[in-house]
């Protein structure tokens, strides 16, 4: 029998958008040092996650391993547009160096910065190798923003191989399958349900049920399960979205949702899409007029 | 085989199961007869008035009776309910080998030694026919169930089969010349009324035993040359059909199993063999160490068997009867004969759903165990102990629910047990590394996850999660995180049932009930002194259920009861409200409503739900010692205080809720000295002086009713003691109530009167009485007494009391929670019966307080001569 996974929990939480249980429950006694590092990634990546930025800055020294200092890049690069330059600068020269440049955490936060710049085709140069769960689901989430699923349908084969029961691979899996829709609908429905039976419910579950119920036109259930997780995280900016849509769909109001989300998000795609549509509405009414 | 019962005695030689309880008697070499409870274990009740071996015993359909034949040539018929034999019925010449009760007639037929048949009415206790022809022992004879017929054994080499319709006819129609005609014929002839019909002859050696199929035109015998015979026989003639060869040395049993097309014999090689009836092969056996087998006997109802031997009798089925099933919501799949079938509860619609494979009939006892069942993937596992362990999965196709009588290509395994863990996976034991393998849909594994504990079945904990059960402990193992997440020492674990939302788990074996969290903390442990057989939790958290003979509950607190007997082992599947769904040993689907009220009330009462207690009480009908000790015993002696009718309990249960009101209404009903005065103590206690005057009163308590008038200040009614003490001519009393009010010259008047005339001198003297104190000086003369000089003497007065008149502040009772609400409910039902009661407590109150005692009052009491100076 293998070891026990110290870290599984964790890691699991941290998957599924459990950010602060990642926190909450990251006092493990009797960590080797190379699980302990890990831990500390996957707690200060729960930290950005939940927008607390500078206190990953604070408290990541100079003298942190190397994939502390990448998170720390990837907390810099979050908080300010200000830092993105540096940022990526530094980024690079990390990967330049033989000595750390093929360090999976590495990889993984260049690919995640690179997706936030869109620049899909820098993230895969240091993504596409692999090498761990999370870079290949990184994978397959750049494919499926590149609108390539039949890539992604290859990343998640290779993940499927490695194991098919794998937090990551299943939720990988119902990415896909949300993306090329159709009856693979049911599929991504059933797996996010067996999420919630098996774990503790986050918003991102729910949202994932929700999706899946829009698609398949439940839009009654859709709204039930996002008015769940805004009870979850009242501000969760896709929630927001989800629900807006959801009740667009229904016939009722969405302003209070999306002004809500324009405050909190401006930046947010949803926000960007209605403002450009508002935009060229108006030019289209102005070309009229 | 599965073994019910073992017992260890003296040589078995004849077996008999009660139709009705579960009761067996065996006959013993010894001669002792024993009456066992099988399923309590316990020996009932012995039997020795035979001399010598007893080897056959049969119990009467119907009647409390049984009969004995033994070596002592006597048949005794025995009453069980009276402990004796009733008569003894003599004729054989030699030992008698077996005797039967006929299923309809009066009738015993009897084998013996003596190489006759004997036939007997035990109403008139007289033989009424001799069957004569065999030309060696008999060794064993019994009547046919339906047909006029007997079928005899014998040492001779052959099995006879008798007609006995001539015997029938006459003893339906007994007209009296036939009846002296045929005495005559018996006598002369050696009976007409009895005709060997067929003899069968194939046996080598001495015939042991020969037995009727129940219901075809079968014989079965078994010989000392080691065979097993089968014989069919029609209107005209009888012939052999096979023998069944096998065991090592005589066969000394054999017989049709009811319900089953097999053979089960025993014999002197120490081993029991099974035969299926069709292909004429032996399908099981079982052997015994040292002990050879003598007899067997089928239950006439159930699905049990008996075997006697040298040192002793077991009990035993051969195969289980509990059908595999498995909810899933609204729906339950099982298993009946060789189709999965579909009952819907809410409907209760049962279809049945495909076709699976059935086990082959060369090896019994491997009928399917365990189902297991995934809603979204519609599949179903199988489990049964076919080679060694092993399961089908069976997906049920969505559309085509019904009739297809083709069995799908099931996907096979052999494992301890499988079970579904998630959706689309299902895990399997492998017991020899003690892993548990995870496989796929197409039974492919996904994963190997080696055990935590030395594992011998898996049973489902949740999506992801296996319990693993071991001898004497089970865990909860995470199978992705291989994390034991909780652990519990138990007893051997049979089945687990978890409650619906999966936060509690009952853990049932044999003897135990274990219900503990979905952790595995332990909450309560339920004994039973049978066994344990099936149960299910309600939507309110109370865990239902059966034992071998009843349907009880098992609150969370583990205060169990029970709700009803069974006639019939069932297998409860499902409960919803009162309703009870079950499945019964012919796996067919029963509802059963009971009654909840008793187990709901506990609960309630247990959550401190009182609005539901409250109303409970008030709609349903709940009585009985048994709920008012309950009620007592948990602290809730006001409540049962509304189910008591009797007075005694009820003033008991008042004094103990400080219910003062329904206790003085009590005290009226039951007037015993005692009961008021222990009312008098729990008012003073409360503070309630006029109840405790009204005590007092009753109880003609004039000292404690003065000293309480005193304390009270109620100076009126202590002058009006001093009046009745008076009248009674208690001096004692007039003094003290004189003292108490402070009125010296009555002091000194009592004194006088009482001709102690230095004291009421001194009194009257230091009081300052002057007039009074120098006519008694005058009346005492020389004898004068001398007051001290000098001293400054203090007067003895009373102290004002601190409160005059009326109740005092009253102590807080604790009603509770049960004020207003339950009060009215008990006075409405109570109504009835003490209706006068109340209304006269009301009015006394009044008199007691607006008027006191009356002189009137004390004149007729003492007139009636009932105060007892002695009392003072």
């Amino acid at each position: 029998m293998a070891a026990p996974d110290h870290l599984f929990a964790l890691r699991n939480n941290f998957y599924l958008g459990a950010y602060q249980a990642t926190i909450n429950n990251s006092d493990i006694p009797h960590l080797p040092s190379d699980d302990a590092v890990e831990k500390d990634c996957l707690v200060y990546r729960s930290y950005i996650a939940l927008g607390s930025y500078q206190l990953v800055i604070n408290e990541i020294g100079s003298s942190a391993p190397t994939p502390l200092q990448v998170v720390k890049l990837l907390a810099l690069y979050l908080s300010g547009s200000e830092n993105k330059e540096n940022t990526i600068l530094r980024l690079q020269e990390l990967l330049k160096d033989a000595a750390i440049g093929s360090n999976p955490t590495l990889r993984l936060i260049a690919g995640i910065i690179y997706m936030h710049e869109q620049d899909y085709n820098e993230a895969l140069k240091h993504t596409n190798a692999g090498g761990t769960m999370e870079l290949h689901a990184l994978n397959v989430q750049i494919y499926l923003k590149m609108h390539r699923s039949d890539y992604a349908e290859k990343q998640l084969k290779i993940m499927l191989q490695i194991d098919e029961d794998h937090t990551l691979t299943q939720l990988a899996n119902a990415w896909l399958n949300l993306a090329v829709g159709g009856s693979k609908i049911q599929e991504a429905y059933l797996i996010f349900q067996d999420f919630s039976e098996k774990f503790p419910m986050t918003g991102m579950i729910l949202n994932g049920k929700a999706i899946c119920c829009m698609h398949m036109g439940r839009f009654d259930e859709a709204e039930s399960l996002l008015l769940e997780a805004l009870n979850k995280d009242a501000k969760d900016a896709e929630t927001l979205a989800n629900l807006i849509v959801c009740s667009l769909h229904l016939g009722k109001s969405s302003s209070r949702y999306l002004s809500q989300l324009k405050l909190s998000y401006p930046d947010h795609m949803l926000v960007k899409r209605a403002s450009a549509a508002e935009e060229s509405f108006d030019r289209a009414i102005q070309a009229n007029a | 085989m599965l073994t019910k019962f073992e017992t260890k005695s003296n040589r078995v030689k004849g077996l008999s199961f009660h139709s009705k309880r579960p009761w067996i008697l065996a006959s013993l070499h010894s001669g002792v007869i024993q009456l066992w409870d099988y399923r309590m274990g316990t020996l009932i009740d012995r039997f020795d008035e035979h001399d010598g071996p007893v080897r056959g015993v049969h119990f009467h359909k119907s009647q409390p009776l049984f009969v004995s034949g033994g070596d002592d040539y006597k048949i005794k018929v025995w009453n069980y309910k009276m402990h004796r034999c009733l008569f003894t019925l003599l004729g054989h010449l030699d030992y008698i080998r077996t005797v039967q009760f006929h299923n309809e007639y009066p009738w015993i037929v009897s084998a013996s030694d003596d190489q006759t048949i004997r036939i007997w009415n035990w109403q008139s206790r007289t033989c009424i026919s001799v069957l004569t022809g065999h030309n060696h022992y008999v060794m064993c004879a019994t009547f046919h169930p339906k047909e006029d017929l007997v079928v005899s054994a014998s040492l001779d080499q052959t099995v006879r089969v008798w007609d006995i319709g001539a015997l029938r006819k006459k003893t339906v129609s007994p007209a009296d010349d036939i009846l002296r005609l045929s005495q005559m014929n018996t006598d002369l002839f050696g009976g007409v009324d009895a005709v060997v019909k067929y003899v069968l002859e194939g046996h080598d050696r001495g015939v042991n035993w020969a037995a009727f199929h129940p219901s075809l035109p079968l014989i079965v015998s078994g010989a000392d040359d080691r065979q097993v015979k089968l014989w069919r026989m029609n209107d005209t003639k009888a012939w052999e059909v096979d023998t069944l060869r096998g065991h090592m040395n005589n066969v000394s049993c054999v017989m049709f199993h009811a319900r089953q097309d097999i053979i089960v014999s025993n014999s002197e090689d120490k081993s029991i063999r099974v035969w299926d009836v069709t292909k004429r092969t032996g399908v099981q056996t079982f052997r015994r160490e040292h002990d050879r087998f003598w007899i067997l006997a089928a239950h006439p109802e159930m699905n049990l068997l008996a075997a006697g031997h040298d040192s002793g009798m077991i009990v035993f089925k051969l195969e289980r009867e509990r059908p595999a099933f498995s909810v899933s919501g609204d729906n339950l799949y099982y298993i009946k004969d060789r189709f999965l079938r579909l009952y819907e509860f809410s409907t209760q619609k049962d279809n049945q759903v495909i076709p699976i494979r059935r086990p082959g009939s060369t090896s019994l006892n491997q009928g399917p165990r365990t189902l297991s069942y995934s809603p979204t993937e519609n599949a179903v596992l199988v489990c049964s102990d076919a080679d060694g362990g092993s399961y089908e999965l069976y997906i049920v196709p969505k559309d085509s629910i019904g009739r297809g009588d083709t069995v799908q290509e099931a996907k096979r395994g052999i494992g301890g047990s499988a079970i579904f863990v998630a959706r689309n996976r299902f895990a399997v034991l492998d017991k020899s590394s003690n892993q548990v393998l995870v496989k796929n849909l197409k039974n492919e594994v996904v994963k190997k996850s080696g055990l935590p504990i030395a594992t011998d079945a898996i049973f489902y904990a949740g999506t992801g999660n296996l319990l693993c059960r071991a001898e004497d402990k089970v865990v909860i193992f995470d199978l992705q995180q291989r994390l034991v997440l909780g652990d519990l020492q138990t007893p051997f674990v049979k089945y687990v049932v978890w409650s619906n939302d999966m936060e509690s788990v009952a853990l049932l074996s044999k003897h135990a009930i274990i219900i503990a969290s979905k952790k595995l903390t332990h909450r309560c442990t339920l004994h039973e002194t049978i066994r344990v057989k099936s149960g299910a939790w309600d939507d309110n958290g109370v865990f239902i259920y059966t034992t071998l003979n009843h349907i009880k509950y098992c609150l969370p607190n583990a205060d169990s009861g029970i709700i009803r007997t069974l006639d019939v082992p069932i297998y409860i599947t499902k409960v919803s409200g009162n309703t009870i769904f079950c499945l019964d040993r012919d796996g067919k689907n029963r509802t059963i409503v009971i009654d909840a009220t008793e187990y709901v009330f506990k609960l309630s009462l247990l959550k401190k739900r009182y609005d539901q207690v409250m109303s409970m009480i008030r709609s349903s009908q709940l009585c009985g010692q048994a709920m008012i000790a309950y009620l007592q015993q948990k602290g809730f002696p006001e409540v049962a205080l509304h189910f008591v009718k009797d007075e005694r309990t009820r003033f008991n249960l008042a004094l103990e809720s400080g219910n003062i009101q329904i206790a003085v209404a009590s005290a009226k009903e039951i007037d015993e000295k005692d009961h008021w005065y222990r009312l008098g103590v729990e008012a003073l206690r409360q503070g309630n002086a006029s109840i405790v005057e009204y005590a007092y009163q009753r109880t003609k308590n004039f000292e404690r009713l003065s000293f309480l008038y005193l304390v009270t200040g109620n100076m009126d009614k202590l002058s009006k003691m001093l009046r009745i003490a008076e009248i009674k001519n208690d001096v004692m009393g007039q003094f003290h109530n004189a003292l108490y009010l402070g009125d010296v010259k009555e002091r000194v008047k009592i004194l006088e009167n009482a001709g102690h005339l230095p004291l009421a001198y001194v009194t009257a003297a230091v009081h300052g009485l002057q007039d009074v104190a120098e006519r008694l000086a005058a009346e005492l003369g020389d004898n004068v007494p001398t007051l001290p000089e000098g001293r400054v003497s203090s007067l003895l007065m009373p102290p004002s009391p601190i409160l005059c008149g009326g109740d005092w502040p009253l102590l807080r009772v604790m009603k509770g929670i049960f004020e207003g609400g339950l009060d009215n409910a008990g006075r409405g039902a109570e109504e009835d019966d003490e209706e006068a009661a109340e209304g006269d407590w009301g009015e006394d109150l009044d008199i007691v307080d607006a008027n006191g005692m009356q002189n009137g009052d004390i004149a007729v009491v003492v007139e009636d001569g009932e105060v007892q100076p002695a009392l003072m």
